[in-house]
C-alpha cells in the first residue's frame, strides 16, 4: 500500500506536464461582423451557451447546466469530431459569454520528430473566446475574440500544429460562425 | 583588510549611482510579444516615449537594479535581449536555451536567471560576462522567477510540477520544493522576503507561502485563470490578474481576504507595481494596453495603449 502512495503523486505530476503544457507565444484572432437586427433579436440567437445551432460547422450540442458557470458543452462538429468547453463567464446584461477548451477529438496523427503526434480537431491548444453582440442604433456589431497556442507544445512545431495553422483555423470558424449568424439574424 | 578596500569604493560609487537613478522619473518596459517590441512608458507623463524593436517574441522582462539595463526574455530567439536605457538600444543578444521565458535579474545586479519552458531548468548568467554560469534543473515548464530582497533565495514556480522551489542562491542547489495550487506561473515576494505568493493558473487561486518553512499559509480563491501577482502599499494589498475575466483582484495581505475587483482590459496578464508602491500597471494581453490601477482607491486611473499583444511578464519598472 505504501508504495503505491508513493508512486502516485509522481504519476500526476506526469500527466499533468504532459496534458497542459504549451507553446512560448499565445496568439489571437479577432473577428467582427455588422448585423442589420436589432441586438436583442442577434442576442437571442446566440444566448444559449447549449445551443450552437447557429454555426454552420457544428452538428450538435449538448449542455449540462446551461448557461451556469462551469457548465460543460459537448459540440460535434459536422464531420464527426467533437470539442469539450466549459463556460467561463456569462453576462446577459453585456450580451455576452467566454468559454474554454478542455478536450477535442483528434483529427488526425502524423508523425514528427520520431515521435507520433496527435492533431486535434481545432490545432490549438489552451484556447479561451468569448463573444459578444453591442448594440449600434438598430443594427448590432457581434465579435467574436479567441486567444490560445499553437497545438504542438514542444518546441519546432511541424506545419499541421504550428501558430499559422492555429491561426487559420481559428479565423476559418469565427468567420463561418459570424457569416452564417448574420444571414439568420437578418432572415 | 587590505582587500576590503576596493570593495568599499565600490560600494560607494553603486551608492552614488544609486542615488543618481533614485531621482529619475521610474519608466515601465512593456513587452509586446506579437509586435517584437518593448513600448517604455513614462509614467510621471504617463505616456510611451519610446518604442524599441526587439525579435524573438519578447515575454519576461527584468529590469537591473542600476536601471541602466533592462533584460528582456525571447523564446523565439532562445534567450534573452540587453536593453541599454540610455541609448534605448539593444546592446546584446544572449543565447541561453531554447524555452527561455521568465527572467528576474539579482538585487546586486550581478546575476541574471533564466527559467526554461522546455528543458526545465533555470540557467545562472553572469551579468558581466552574459555567459551561461550554471544551469539548474527544477521543476516542469519553470515560468516566474523571483530572488529574495537579502539575495539569497532563488523561488521558482514549476508550472507544470505544481509547486515552488527554494534555490539557494550560494549553492544553486534546490533547498526545498513545496506543493502549491494548480499551475503556478507568476510569484512575488514581500520586501522582507518572508513570504511568497504564487497565481495558480488552473486552480483559480493564489497560494501563500511561508518562506522560511515553505508551508503554505492560506489558499485564497480569486478569478478565472489567474497569471501573476504585484504587491503595493507595503506589502498590504496584493493584486492578481484574472487572465479570463479581465480583472484584478484586490486581496488585503493581513485578512487574506479579497477586497476588491477592479475591471481592467481584455486578457491581463503581466503585472507590477510603480517604485511610489501606490500605482499598479497591468499590461491587458488582448487589448494590446496598459492598465495604470491605484491600488489606494482601487480604481483604473489611466490606460495606455501599447503594442500588439502585450504581456509584461516580471518587474518592469525602473526606479
Amino acid at each position: 500500500m505504501k508504495k503505491n502512495l508513493l508512486f502516485l503523486p509522481a504519476l500526476m505530476f506526469a500527466f499533468a506536464s504532459v496534458a497542459n503544457a504549451h507553446g512560448p507565444v499565445r496568439q489571437k484572432a479577432e473577428e467582427e461582423i455588422t448585423i442589420n437586427a436589432p441586438a436583442a433579436k442577434v442576442w437571442g440567437i446566440i444566448k444559449d451557451y447549449g445551443d450552437m445551432a447557429w454555426h454552420p460547422s457544428i452538428k450538435n450540442t449538448t449542455v449540462d447546466k446551461g448557461n451556469e458557470i462551469g457548465s460543460i458543452r459537448v459540440l460535434t462538429l459536422q464531420d464527426g469530431g467533437a470539442i469539450t468547453e466549459e463556460l467561463k463567464k456569462y453576462d446577459a446584461d453585456k450580451m455576452m459569454y467566454g468559454y474554454k477548451i478542455t478536450e477535442m477529438s483528434t483529427a488526425k496523427t502524423i508523425t514528427h520528430a520520431g515521435a507520433e503526434e496527435k492533431v486535434p480537431v481545432l490545432p490549438v491548444d489552451n484556447y479561451t473566446a468569448n463573444i459578444g453582440v453591442e448594440a449600434k442604433g438598430d443594427t448590432s456589431v457581434v465579435t467574436w475574440k479567441g486567444a490560445y497556442y499553437r497545438a504542438y507544445t514542444n518546441n519546432n512545431p511541424p506545419a499541421e500544429m504550428n501558430e499559422d495553422a492555429a491561426n487559420k483555423a481559428v479565423s476559418d470558424v469565427f468567420k463561418a460562425g459570424l457569416a452564417n449568424l448574420k444571414t439568420l439574424a437578418e432572415k | 583588510m587590505l582587500q576590503l578596500k576596493p570593495i568599499t569604493v565600490v560600494l560607494a560609487v553603486m551608492a552614488a549611482l544609486g542615488a543618481g537613478t533614485a531621482m529619475a522619473i521610474p519608466l515601465a518596459y512593456i513587452s509586446n510579444q506579437l509586435d517584437d517590441s518593448v513600448s517604455i512608458i513614462d509614467t510621471e507623463k504617463r505616456t510611451v516615449v519610446d518604442t524599441v524593436k526587439i525579435t524573438g517574441k519578447p515575454a519576461g522582462v527584468a529590469v537591473a537594479p542600476a536601471g541602466d539595463k533592462v533584460y528582456v526574455s525571447t523564446p523565439e530567439a532562445h534567450g534573452f535581449s540587453v536593453l541599454d536605457t540610455q541609448s534605448r538600444m539593444v546592446l546584446d543578444k544572449v543565447t541561453v536555451s531554447e524555452g527561455s521565458l521568465g527572467i528576474a535579474v539579482a538585487p546586486d545586479g550581478q546575476r541574471i536567471y533564466v527559467a526554461d519552458w522546455y528543458n526545465n531548468t533555470v540557467s545562472v548568467v553572469s551579468a558581466k560576462t552574459l555567459k551561461v554560469t550554471k544551469v539548474i534543473t527544477v521543476g516542469e515548464s519553470p515560468s516566474g522567477l523571483m530572488v529574495s530582497p537579502d539575495n539569497r533565495w532563488l523561488y521558482v514556480a514549476n508550472r507544470g510540477s505544481d509547486s515552488v522551489s527554494k534555490v539557494s542562491t550560494e549553492t544553486l542547489a534546490i533547498k526545498k520544493t513545496t506543493p502549491v495550487g494548480k499551475h503556478p506561473f507568476g510569484i512575488v515576494i514581500t520586501q522582507s522576503g518572508d513570504r511568497l505568493y504564487t497565481a495558480n493558473v488552473e486552480s483559480d487561486d493564489v497560494t501563500v507561502l511561508d518562506t522560511a518553512t515553505m508551508k503554505p499559509i492560506a489558499t485564497i480563491k480569486v478569478g478565472s485563470l489567474p497569471y501573476a501577482v504585484a504587491l503595493a502599499l507595503n506589502d498590504s494589498r496584493l493584486l492578481v490578474t484574472n487572465q479570463t475575466d479581465n480583472t484584478v483582484s484586490v486581496i488585503d495581505t493581513e485578512t487574506l481576504k479579497p477586497m476588491a475587483v477592479i475591471e481592467v482590459g481584455e486578457k491581463p496578464e503581466g503585472i507590477s507595481t510603480h517604485p511610489d508602491d501606490r500605482h499598479v500597471y497591468v499590461a491587458n494581453w488582448f487589448d494590446s494596453t496598459v492598465s495604470v490601477l491605484d491600488a489606494k482607491t482601487l480604481r483604473v486611473v489611466d490606460t495606455l495603449k501599447t503594442g500588439e499583444g502585450t504581456r509584461a511578464f516580471g518587474q518592469f519598472f525602473s526606479k
